[in-house]
């Protein structure tokens, strides 16, 4: 006979698995660019439930915090749409300029950036009544867009000017721009914003920049055309896509040194990581589906067919 | 040198910023075929990375380096035109390479919005591809695969640098050659 103290464990144990199927399981947004359309990914199932069409080549993605809405930027509808996790539709859309493609939430999911491509500002948009509030100059073709866990910063990818600003989020001016490597493209910033990563596609390696200082704290080389990054396991491993080599480069961020190369598939762009915290996704652009990387293990755990040119630029997941 | 740049002598330099950026969405093609030879016999035609004499849109190829990541060739088309390409990946166990577009000569000038642009001989930007063979008992699977984006940099394309024209142009490329390869193979 088992104890009560084991059988309370049992029946809580037992309680979950029948409660989790109910509760809505964080879910992938994965914009496909040359489908218009966004594959929604039930993690839990690992299988792609709904395909919401998004006219425009939708490449950016950002997830609000508060798990209610997901923003994906539309290039060649100059501007973003904003999906509605509850009923997975469009439920508006919003014209910001010509070359909308860099987009992330505040982390209070009050306000939406998003990147110009050709108009090198960083447009703000008011989450609530998705007016445009403002447009921040920045430097040559901003791309991946981070603002920081207390709200003060945004840091902004210049990717012709090989720079990175650190944008004052409340006086909406960059108050310091510093040198990366070659045409930065995903930023990733730790839990606590003290570390920003920076994907630099030309010259093949991730800037590991202090973000109190501006300062770079290493250079680390990985693998062919880097596009971006997330970090996973407490922020103790960063996961890098290297777009033509169909890999993800897997580095410590205690040496800052790769210790890693994980096969995914062909054109490997997107890349987040799931709210467990332990598997990462990532988008294959030419191969049109997910890999599913187990960072434990480093191995892929799973693939799942998504739509043509999957890119998922951001953060795709949400709470719900 | 082309008479509108002694006029404008800046505009080279305006070419050089413009060229770093893209456009926004990367086209991508893939052509497959199915080749009723043997994959090693296959291999033997298209193995030599200096050697595109299977693709009938070139009349000759130079290359710097061998089989070997980084090494160089420049293909030269019928019509004169050049494409310059490096080999980024070379793998004889799988029967596949990779390669990337560095530099194309100009096919034409064009003015659009204001401002000369050069078309490239294949209208591309940033063009990077792989082939790849599979052995399907005694026949062999060739896919070829690119992605790429238009050669236009900026908002706007005119028609003879947009992705369409782009998308055409390489799979008519890949279509012929492809083609080519296969009644080459089974000859």
């Amino acid at each position: 006979m088992l104890k009560p103290k084991y059988l309370t464990v049992a029946f809580a144990l037992l309680t979950a698995v029948l409660v989790t199927p109910l509760a809505a399981a964080p879910f992938a947004y994965i914009s496909n660019q040359l489908d218009d359309s966004v594959s929604v990914i039930d993690t839990l199932s690992g299988k792609v439930v709904d395909t919401i069409a998004v006219k425009g080549k939708p490449a950016g993605v950002a997830a609000s915090p508060d798990g209610h809405k997901v923003y994906i930027s539309t290039p060649e509808a100059n501007g973003f749409a904003v999906i509605d996790t509850i009923q997975h539709k469009v439920i508006a859309t919003v014209n910001v300029s010509e070359g909308s493609l860099g987009i992330a939430v505040s982390p209070d999911s009050k306000h939406i950036y998003v990147a110009d491509w050709y108009n090198n500002t960083v447009s703000v948009i008011d989450a609530d009544s998705l007016k445009i509030t403002g447009a921040i100059p920045v430097g040559q073709s901003p791309s991946g867009l981070m603002v920081s866990p207390n709200n003060h910063w945004l840091y902004v990818a210049n990717r012709i000017d090989n720079s990175v600003s650190k944008v004052d989020t409340q006086k909406r001016v960059v108050v310091k721009t510093m040198q990366v490597g070659e045409h930065p493209f995903g930023l990733t910033l730790d839990t606590r914003g003290d570390r920003l990563y920076v994907a630099n596609v030309k010259s093949d390696d991730v800037t590991v920049i202090e973000t109190a200082t501006m300062k770079a704290i290493a250079t680390v080389k990985v693998n062919m055309l880097p596009y971006a990054t997330a970090l996973a396991l407490n922020d103790s491993r960063l996961f890098v896509t290297n777009q033509d080599d169909g890999s993800v480069s897997v580095i410590d961020t205690e040496t800052l040194k790769e210790i890693a190369l994980i096969p995914v598939g062909e054109k490997p762009e997107g890349i987040s990581t799931h709210p467990d915290d332990r598997y990462v996704y990532v988008a294959n652009w030419f191969d049109s589906n997910v890999s599913v990387i187990d960072s434990k293990n480093l191995k892929v755990v799973n693939t799942i067919k998504t739509g043509e040119g999957s890119r998922g630029f951001g953060q795709f997941f949400s709470k719900k | 040198m082309k008479k509108s740049y002694l006029c404008i002598p800046f505009l080279p330099f305006l070419f050089v910023a413009a060229a770093q950026a893209h456009g926004p969405v990367r086209q991508k093609v893939e052509e497959q075929i199915t080749i009723n030879a043997p994959a090693q016999k296959v291999w033997g035609i298209i193995k030599d990375y200096g050697d595109m004499s299977w693709l009938p849109a070139i009349k000759n190829t130079t290359v710097n380096g061998g089989n070997t990541e980084g090494a160089t060739r420049v293909l030269t088309l019928q019509d004169g035109g050049t494409i310059t390409e490096e080999l980024k990946k070379y793998d004889e166990g799988k029967m596949s390479y990779a390669y990337k577009i560095t530099e194309m000569s100009t096919a034409k000038t064009i003015t659009h919005a204001g401002a000369e642009e050069k078309v490239p001989v294949l209208p591309v930007d940033n063009y990077a591809a792989s082939i790849d063979l599979e052995a399907k008992g005694e026949t062999t699977v060739v896919t070829w695969k690119a992605g790429f984006y238009r050669a236009y940099v900026n908002n706007n394309p005119p028609p003879e640098m947009n992705e369409e024209v782009a998308n055409t142009a390489v799979k008519g490329i890949f279509k012929a050659g492809l083609e080519n390869l296969k009644s080459l193979a089974e000859k």
